[in-house]
């Protein structure tokens, strides 16, 4: 009895995907962005690495070689598991890019594929699906999750046999309520589902050349390129309801990271995951002993400096090298590497880029509803907020120096 | 509280008037009031009555008199058989009070009626001043000018001979519009130039404005009054009994009443802090005025023009931005 190899594919998007990031995509790839003080690409990696038997990660995309390089290489080592990057040549979609790369996923010969979305928050409970899968004996089993009515109809919805589990009918976000299961973007599939893709492939062909007479006509109205395959509308709809589809319902937390202010939300859902995950990257403190007074969940990196007088938390995030002076209160954000908070000042609801300055008895802050535009105050890489200014609700552009205060603005 | 009680640089606003009387030389100060909270002037009366060793009365107005009528109803306390002239001054008015020297100006001119003048930016809000620019005669006033006349408005300081009550009626009556025109046109009114600053400050943003000039008139004539230290920057005034946390920085042209408490790391500019106010830790305040008995939380933020009321509290880490709370 072979030992069965598993293998995963993450799928990161490119530099046209996570505009919403700006200004701090400007010079991070969106899936290398902290969330609860690690990339967002790390979580569901860490998640990977808890299936046995895993034998390769790649992740593919269509962001540049020399983005991903550096990240690829250290946590490869760090996890001692190959992790590499494949760069799409244009976009093909979930389907047609694990179609694209076949050849380099099927290389170790595993019997089965994961793949999972980056800008997917949640509990990643792989080995669990696996196991349902086996049980199951489809080509696939995808992770799906009960939402509320009015949300569902943003995603992908999709009615499942409550016995059997199997997939029946899937639609992607349709005009009128069909259920309130939809598609968490995380799935596990047997080598069958090469054939699969194949196979819509060939039928689109098929219609291509039957329509040959007028084919400049029907690539005029195609919306899509002749081999972008989608997974949802082209490979899972069309196999529904033939016992070859199978759902597991996650009990957990599941958001998607659309834009910061909903990673500063799931930075909180990590932050919390890690009281039964890695209790240990929490922070603690009373303001005794030198060490700031802490509350709730807090991360902070072992090289950061932080005056004992500061309060901290809850929910935030603090990357490396980062200072804090005295009398410094923090709450619901992330702090970015090498940024300095002077005396005094105060964030509340936002994110802070890297090597940015936070003056003495300044303040940025925001109202911290994620469904606003300017819910979450975004100062970008290298801001300079002068003392006693305030950032209220607005967006600030990577190199600015702030000296008079501002509300409600973008400030390129 | 009444306005006139209103504490301006830790002394009520009226109290800045009664002493610069009592230097003059006056001896017997008449409040003129309204209808509405006479007890509570009754006690300061009685307070200051023999802390400055100087008489004060009242008169109370049982129906609107204008800016003149109040005149006429106080005839009696305002006329002796000496016939000496009397300071009328209005109460919204801070400024350096020259009035030794409008005495002098008035017997120099020896007319009816002197009216002290202050120089303005923008004379077309107020009521503009025409004076004869060599003799400081005063020829006209226009109200509002749309045009420019001339920059110099009314300063709301009067000294008049009693001749002038014979003038007023015992009705409501204004004396911008009825009786200074009158007596300019008989040739027998006067106008000074009030020199140093002025500010009418019946309006908050006024009254911030309003603080920073007479602190700055004070860091010249009275300096041990303000402030030092390492914590204060430029022109303060603190009461003895406040306490003040460390690491603070306290100052430009900041005013903090008695029995208030300012906790550490507190950073105070351009504001005024009034009796018995608490202030906690990290918070910001600047522009603002903070009402007695309010507190601040900690991390707060109060600023751009915001005035707190009497008795308010804001939440640690909350923002206050341009407004009135209370």
């Amino acid at each position: 009895m072979s030992e069965e190899k598993v293998v995963a594919v993450i799928m990161v998007g490119g530099p046209t995907k996570g505009t919403r990031f700006r200004p701090l995509s400007f010079n991070t790839p969106k899936p290398l962005i902290p969330l609860a003080g690690q990339p967002m690409i790390h979580h569901p990696i860490s998640a990977c690495k808890k299936i046995s038997n895993l034998a390769q990660i790649f992740l593919i995309g269509f962001y540049e070689e020399r983005e991903f390089a550096l990240y690829v290489s250290s946590i490869s080592s760090e996890l001692k598991i190959p992790v590499r990057y494949l760069k799409e040549d244009k976009p093909h979609g979930s389907a047609g890019a694990l179609y694209y790369f076949r050849d380099r996923i099927m290389e170790e010969k595993p019997s089965h594929v994961f793949l999972l979305n980056c800008d997917v928050c949640c509990s990643f409970p792989l080995q669990d699906i696996l196991d349902a899968h086996r049980r199951y004996g489809g080509v696939g089993t995808m992770l799906v999750i009960k939402v509320s009515a009015e949300a569902a109809s943003q995603f992908g919805e999709l009615i499942a046999d409550p016995d059997t589990k199997e997939l029946l009918h899937y639609t992607e976000k349709p005009e009128t309520f069909v259920s309130d299961l939809i598609n968490c973007g995380v799935y596990v599939f047997t080598s069958d589902i090469f054939k699969a893709i194949e196979g819509v492939y060939e039928q689109m062909r098929e219609t291509s050349s039957n329509y040959q007479i007028s084919n400049h006509f029907l690539s005029a109205t195609r919306s899509v390129p002749a081999d972008f395959v989608r997974l949802d509308q082209d490979i899972l709809s069309p196999l529904a309801g033939k016992k070859q589809l199978y759902t597991y319902e996650n009990k957990d937390f599941w958001e998607q990271i659309k834009t910061p202010g909903k990673s500063l939300k799931c930075s909180e859902l990590y932050l919390s995951q890690f009281h039964q995950t890695s209790p240990h990257l929490l922070a603690s403190g009373d303001s005794t002993n030198k060490k700031p007074m802490i509350v709730g969940d807090v991360y902070i990196h072992p090289s950061v400096k932080i005056h004992p007088t500061a309060k901290i938390g809850p929910n935030v995030s603090i990357s490396a090298n980062v200072r804090v002076g005295p009398g410094v209160r923090l709450i619901s954000c992330i702090i970015l590497d090498d940024v300095e908070i002077k005396d005094n000042a105060v964030v509340i609801n936002a994110i802070i880029g890297w090597k940015s300055s936070i003056g003495r008895w300044s303040r940025v802050q925001a109202s911290g509803d994620y469904n606003e535009r300017l819910g979450i105050s975004i100062l970008g890489e290298a801001v300079t907020v002068e003392d006693e200014v305030a950032v209220v609700g607005s967006i600030v552009l990577q190199n600015k120096t702030l000296n008079v205060s501002v509300q409600d603005d973008i400030i390129l | 509280m009444p306005k006139p009680l209103v504490d301006f640089g830790n002394k009520p606003m009226i109290l800045h008037q009664i002493e610069a009387l009592k230097d003059a030389g006056v001896t017997e100060v008449v409040l003129a009031i309204n209808h509405q909270q006479p007890e509570v002037m009754l006690n300061f009366v009685k307070e200051y009555e023999k802390k400055l060793d100087i008489k004060i009365t009242f008169s109370q107005e049982t129906e609107p008199l204008g800016t003149a009528g109040p005149l006429a109803l106080a005839r009696d306390k305002l006329v002796d058989e000496s016939g000496k002239p009397f300071f009328v001054l209005n109460s919204d008015v801070i400024c350096e009070y020259p009035l030794l020297e409008m005495i002098e100006f008035h017997k120099i001119h020896g007319a009816e009626a002197s009216i002290m003048v202050t120089k303005v930016d923008d004379p077309s809000e107020y009521g503009v001043v025409v004076m004869e620019e060599t003799t400081s005669r005063v020829e006209s006033f226009v109200e509002k000018p749309l045009h420019y006349v001339g920059n110099k408005i009314n300063a709301g300081i009067y000294l008049l001979n009693p001749s002038v009550l014979d003038r007023i009626e015992l009705r409501r009556t204004s004396i911008e519009k009825e009786i200074f025109p009158k007596i300019a046109s008989e040739k027998k009114l006067y106008a000074m130039l009030l020199p140093g600053f002025w500010m009418d400050i019946g309006q908050p943003k006024d009254y911030i404005t309003g603080q920073r000039l007479y602190l700055d008139s004070l860091r010249k004539k009275s300096l041990q009054e303000l402030v030092t230290g390492d914590h204060i920057v430029g022109n303060v005034l603190v009461d003895e009994s406040v306490v003040i946390g460390e690491g603070c920085l306290i100052g430009p042209d900041v005013v903090i009443g008695p029995g208030c408490v300012i906790g550490s790391g507190v950073r105070l500019f351009g504001c005024t802090v009034m009796r018995g106010v608490r202030i906690k830790e990290h918070a910001c305040i600047s522009n603002s005025i903070v009402g007695w008995d309010s507190t601040v939380g900690r991390w707060a933020r109060v600023f751009n023009r915001t005035v707190l009321g009497k008795d308010v509290h804001v939440a640690d880490a909350e923002v206050y931005s341009s407004g009135t709370v209370i």
